[in-house]
């Protein structure tokens, strides 16, 4: 197990990470079961991490490879709704908890948007933009070129303004 | 005035992680400690009792389906533990001689499995098909002969509710009793597990959830390629 000052400190940015959890899982429960299993995989393989490096930067790699893994099956399969739209266009909270049904109501048309992205652009712009990580650290999460994440995050914000007009918002 | 889709982290709400979440996490990093009881053998009687008395009741429950998704999950469960504990036949080559062709059946391939430890034997491994999901479900049997069922369902948008979640070692598991059964209930990735057994009294909760927990750290489910 790790040492209690590397759980200190990797406990430091918990909100940080249940936040993008919650934007890639899309509801606050599973979001929670992301994180929790972000941690408990942080602790067993602690003695991977190098000090020194940004700690940040390798939990947000751990949370999204463990969303990529376990989460496959979602990207793969959105459920079709009756109308034939997939719910991925749409909130996907019909069995979620009580609790969570404020968190759905208070959807902006922005939320809705970001939704609409592929993982890679979303979690890009989340990490770049909401987050505040050098675009390097960005990087280091996505395992991709630093130019890589410029034009994700050009590309992404290019496709929120137009789904935006979608939404009739713009 | 700047664009929404330029000023991200003044336009979205931020979601900050719930206090029992935090505590669960710290929770995490104390391991579990192994437990073995000696003093099963005065309740055996009983339990094979309260087994044939749940058998009974299971035969004779309504059959009107539940609308609540994980309801009906639990439902179905609890029906095949039930099938496996009256017509079940032991293939005890299946944990982890035939898990590819367990993967291949089902399209669940078991990155880790728990193949039994001194407890616990493994019995009998097959594919389902619950609730219209292919699953796999792996039975074991214990010292006093209880039959623990882990069972895993592909179930995407499946939550867990809060409510029902209680502390487990390290995790929390949804906790949930019916017709004489009890079953915990988790979600690891884009998976519904259930553990079934009708280990319902305080002491027999108390090795379930041990069970529970062997299982859960050394079992994980994954899409098969």
């Amino acid at each position: 197990m790790a040492d209690p000052e590397f759980e200190r400190q990797a406990l430091e940015h918990l909100d940080a990470l249940f936040n993008l959890a919650v934007y890639l899982a899309r509801n606050r429960s599973e979001a929670s079961d992301l994180v929790q299993e972000t941690y408990l995989r942080a602790f067993r393989f602690s003695h991977r991490f190098e000090p020194g490096t940004h700690l940040r930067a390798w939990l947000f790699q751990i949370l999204r490879n463990t969303f990529l893994t376990f989460y496959r099956l979602r990207e793969r399969e959105p459920v079709a709704s009756q109308d034939g739209v997939p719910e991925w266009e749409t909130p996907m909270f019909h069995d979620a908890p009580d609790q969570d049904s404020g968190v759905m109501d208070a959807h902006t048309d922005l939320e809705r948007a970001l939704r609409r992205l592929p993982e890679d652009f979303r979690t890009v712009l989340l990490l770049a933009e909401v987050e505040g990580m050098p675009l390097e650290e960005v990087a280091r999460v996505m395992d991709c070129p630093v130019g890589t994440v410029k034009s994700r995050i050009f590309r992404a914000k290019e496709r929120l303004r137009e789904f935006l007009k979608d939404y009739g918002t713009r | 005035m700047t664009e929404p889709w330029d000023d991200l982290a003044r336009h979205l709400p931020r979601h900050r992680a719930p206090a029992d979440l935090r505590a669960a996490i710290a929770r995490a990093s104390v391991p579990a400690r192994p437990e073995r009881r000696w003093w099963w053998a005065p309740i055996l009687s009983a339990a094979a009792t309260a087994l044939a008395m749940a058998l009974l009741w299971v035969s004779v429950l309504p059959r009107v389906l539940p609308s609540d998704p994980l309801q009906r999950l639990q439902r179905a469960v609890l029906s095949e533990h039930a099938r496996t504990l009256l017509w079940g036949e032991p293939k005890d080559d299946v944990v982890p001689a035939g898990m590819p062709w367990l993967a291949q059946e089902t399209g669940i391939d078991l990155a880790r499995v728990f193949a039994g430890d001194n407890d616990l034997t493994p019995v009998a491994g097959e594919p389902v098909y619950l609730e219209g999901r292919r699953g796999v479900a792996l039975h074991y049997k214990d010292d006093d002969e209880h039959v623990v069922s882990y069972i895993v369902l592909p179930a995407p948008g499946l939550a867990v509710p809060d409510g029902k979640r209680v502390p487990v070692g390290r995790y929390r598991p949804g906790l949930y009793r019916a017709e004489g059964f009890a079953l915990l209930v988790w979600k690891q990735g884009d998976f519904a597990c259930f553990l079934i057994s009708d280990m319902v009294s305080a002491d027999d909760l108390d090795r379930f959830k041990s069970y529970f927990v062997r299982i859960r750290e050394t079992t994980e489910p994954y899409v098969a390629q």
